[in-house]
C-alpha cells in the first residue's frame, strides 16, 4: 500500500538533498519528569537518621537504586539520587554502628 | 549492603566475647565524642575467657555511657552479670532490633532474640530488583531493536521512503537513540513532503521492579509515537483525528486544536466508513471524506481490516496549528506487539508514508479553503487579544507592587526623613527648571 514499486526513480519519494540529520532539542531542566522515587528516598533517608529506624534506611536504600535505575539525564538526577543514597547510608550507620542513643522513655 | 558488613566486620564493637579478630581490632574511628564510650573499653568484660586488653575499669559515672545493651544479655545462660556495673536502666529501644549485620560474627545470635527480618528483606529485594534491572533493560532492548530490525533496516520500508535513517548524521549512524532504559528515539528524513520523522517508543519500564508491581494495578502498554514534520507548502490548512470512540473524546476535550478547530464527524451515509469503534474528528466533513479514502478503509480502518489489523492502533492526528515550535505535524501512536511478532503492525506503520503523501498532495478546495481561513482569521485574533490583556495586566501588576514597595519605604522611614526626603524632592525640581547652561570640556 505504502508508495509501491519505487524502484522506479519517478516515483522514489526520497529526497537526499532535504535531509537533515537529527538534533536533539533540549529541554529545559526544570520541565523534566520529576524524579519522585529520589525524593522519596531523601524523606526516608531522613527520617532514617533522625528517628533511627532501620526499615526508613533500608527502604531509602531501594528508592535510590529505583532512582538510580530510571535516571535519564545525569546532572540533575545525579544530585538528588547521591544526596538521598548520603542520607540513607549515614542512616544505616548511625543504626548499625554508632553508639545507642541515650533513650528518653 | 556490601560495604556495611565488612565495615563492621572490623569494627565488631560488641563487648560480650571477643573473638580473637577483635583481640587486636583496630579502632578505625577516632572517636573524639567523649559521650561515645571506646569501643575497647567496655564494662562487661567476661573475665574468664578474655584477656581484657583495655586497662581502664567499669567507669562508675552514669554519665559516661557505657556501650552495654541491656537487651542483648536477657535470658543470658552463662554470665552472672558483675554486681559492680552500673546498671544502665535502658538503652536499646525494644522495637528497633538492634542486631548486627547478618554476615558478621554474630557471637550472641544463638541467645538472643534478634531479628534480622528487615535486613533480609530488604537485602533480598535489593539483589531481586539488580536481577530485574539487568533481564529488564535486555528485553526493552530486544523489543527495540526487533523494531528496528524489521522496519528501519535495509530495504525495509522507511528504507524506502527515506534517504537518511538513524540518530547520527553519518551513514553508518546508529539506529535507535537511547534516552534512559525505556525510552528509544529513531529519526529519518530525507523524503518529500517533510523535514523528517521521530519516532519514540516508550515501552513498560521493564527494568524497574517496583514499576513493574505498579504496573500490575495500573495496566500500560507498549507505544510508538511517530511524529511527523511536514514542510510548509506541503501541507493545507488540516485540522482531522482518528481514534477510538473514547479517545476521540477525551482529545477533542483536551488537545487544544481539536477543541478549537474541529468537532466529531459522524458517519455519512452512502459511503464506506471506518470501522464501528473508531470515531474521526475533523474540521469539516468533506476534508474527513477526502482523507478516509478507499485505499485506507479497506487496508485498515475498515469493518473487517481493522479487526485483523487494527488492534494496536491507538490515534492518528494531523493539524497544521500544533502548539509548539513546529506547527505542521502528523502524529501516529500506535500498541507495539512483543518482540517476536513485529509483523502485525506492518500495515500500521505503512500508514505514515501513505499519509505523508496523500496530505502533502492534499489541496483544499476554494470555499473550504475560505471557511478555514476564517476561523483561523478569528481565533488568531483572539489569541492576539488574550495576549494584549496578559501583557496589560502583568503591567499593573508590577505598577501596583512599586506603589507597595514606595509606600512601605515611606511608613517605614521617620517623620524628619520624609522632611528631608521632600526638601531634596523640591530642590531637585527647582534645579530642573532652572535654564540649562551647556558647558564642554576643553578638548
Amino acid at each position: 500500500m505504502s508508495s509501491h514499486g519505487n524502484s522506479s526513480t519517478a516515483n522514489d519519494p526520497r529526497q537526499p538533498s532535504a535531509a537533515k540529520p537529527f538534533v536533539q532539542q533540549s529541554v529545559a531542566p526544570q520541565d523534566l519528569p520529576v524524579d519522585y522515587s529520589g525524593f522519596i528516598a531523601v524523606m526516608f533517608g531522613v527520617a532514617g537518621v533522625m528517628f533511627r529506624y532501620k526499615l526508613c534506611s533500608w527502604v531509602a536504600i531501594i528508592f535510590c537504586a529505583q532512582s538510580l535505575a530510571n535516571m535519564r539525564n545525569f546532572e540533575t538526577d545525579l544530585k538528588q539520587v547521591s544526596m538521598a543514597m548520603m542520607f540513607a547510608v549515614m542512616g544505616l550507620v548511625t543504626n548499625y554502628l554508632g553508639p545507642r542513643p541515650p533513650k528518653t522513655t | 549492603d556490601g560495604e556495611d558488613d565488612d565495615e563492621s566486620l572490623i569494627h565488631n564493637t560488641l563487648p560480650l566475647r571477643s573473638s580473637p579478630l577483635t583481640q587486636s581490632d583496630p579502632d578505625p574511628e577516632p572517636t573524639p565524642d567523649p559521650t561515645s564510650q571506646d569501643p575497647d573499653a567496655n564494662q562487661y568484660s567476661e573475665p574468664p575467657s578474655r584477656p581484657s586488653s583495655s586497662s581502664d575499669l567499669p567507669k562508675p559515672s552514669s554519665t559516661s555511657f557505657e556501650y552495654w545493651d541491656e537487651d542483648e544479655f536477657e535470658g543470658l545462660p552463662v554470665e552472672q552479670p558483675p554486681l559492680e556495673t552500673p546498671k544502665i536502666p535502658e538503652n536499646a529501644t525494644p522495637d528497633d532490633p538492634s542486631s548486627d549485620p547478618k554476615t558478621a560474627p554474630k557471637p550472641i545470635a544463638a541467645t538472643s532474640p534478634k531479628s534480622y527480618t528487615v535486613e533480609i528483606v530488604c537485602g533480598s529485594f535489593l539483589i531481586v530488583f539488580a536481577i530485574n534491572y539487568f533481564t529488564g533493560k535486555r528485553e526493552n532492548e530486544n523489543i527495540a531493536l526487533a523494531w528496528a530490525v524489521k522496519f528501519a533496516s535495509k530495504d525495509s520500508i522507511f528504507d524506502k521512503n527515506f534517504s537518511l535513517l538513524g540518530v547520527g548524521d553519518g551513514d553508518d549512524s546508529p539506529l535507535l537513540l537511547k534516552e534512559g532504559q525505556n525510552v528509544f528515539k529513531f529519526h529519518a528524513s530525507g523524503r518529500r513532503y517533510c523535514q523528517g520523522l521521530l519516532a519514540t517508543m516508550e515501552l513498560k519500564s521493564r527494568h524497574d521492579l517496583i514499576s513493574r508491581m505498579y504496573n500490575l494495578v495500573v495496566p500500560c502498554s507498549d507505544e510508538i509515537s511517530f511524529e511527523v514534520y511536514m514542510n510548509d507548502d506541503a501541507m493545507d490548512h488540516l485540522v482531522f483525528a482518528v481514534a477510538k470512540k473514547k479517545a476521540a473524546k477525551w482529545m477533542q476535550k483536551e488537545i487544544r486544536d481539536l477543541q478549537r478547530f474541529a468537532n466529531m464527524v459522524s458517519p455519512p451515509s452512502g459511503r464506506k466508513w471506518v470501522a464501528e469503534e473508531l470515531a474521526v474528528i475533523s474540521e469539516s466533513k468533506e476534508v474527513a471524506g477526502d482523507l478516509i479514502t478507499e485505499v485506507v478503509l479497506e487496508q485498515v480502518f475498515g469493518e473487517k481490516a481493522f479487526e485483523k489489523f487494527g488492534k494496536g492502533f491507538i490515534s492518528i492526528h494531523f493539524s497544521d496549528q500544533q502548539p509548539g515550535t513546529h506547527k505542521k505535524m502528523l502524529l501516529f501512536k500506535f500498541a507495539l506487539p512483543d518482540a517476536n511478532s513485529m509483523a502485525d503492525m506492518t500495515r500500521l506503520v505503512a500508514l505514515v508514508p501513505y499519509y505523508i503523501d496523500l496530505v502533502g498532495r492534499y489541496r483544499l478546495s476554494t470555499q473550504a479553503r475560505s471557511k478555514t481561513e476564517i476561523t483561523r482569521m478569528k481565533i488568531a485574533q483572539e489569541a492576539h487579544r488574550e495576549e494584549q490583556n496578559a501583557r496589560q495586566e502583568a503591567l499593573q501588576r508590577k505598577k501596583a507592587e512599586r506603589k507597595k514597595l514606595l509606600e512601605e519605604a515611606e511608613s517605614k522611614l521617620g517623620a524628619e526623613a520624609i522632611k528631608r526626603k521632600e526638601a531634596k524632592e523640591r530642590a531637585r525640581q527647582m534645579k530642573k527648571s532652572m535654564p540649562r547652561v551647556k558647558m564642554t570640556r576643553a578638548h
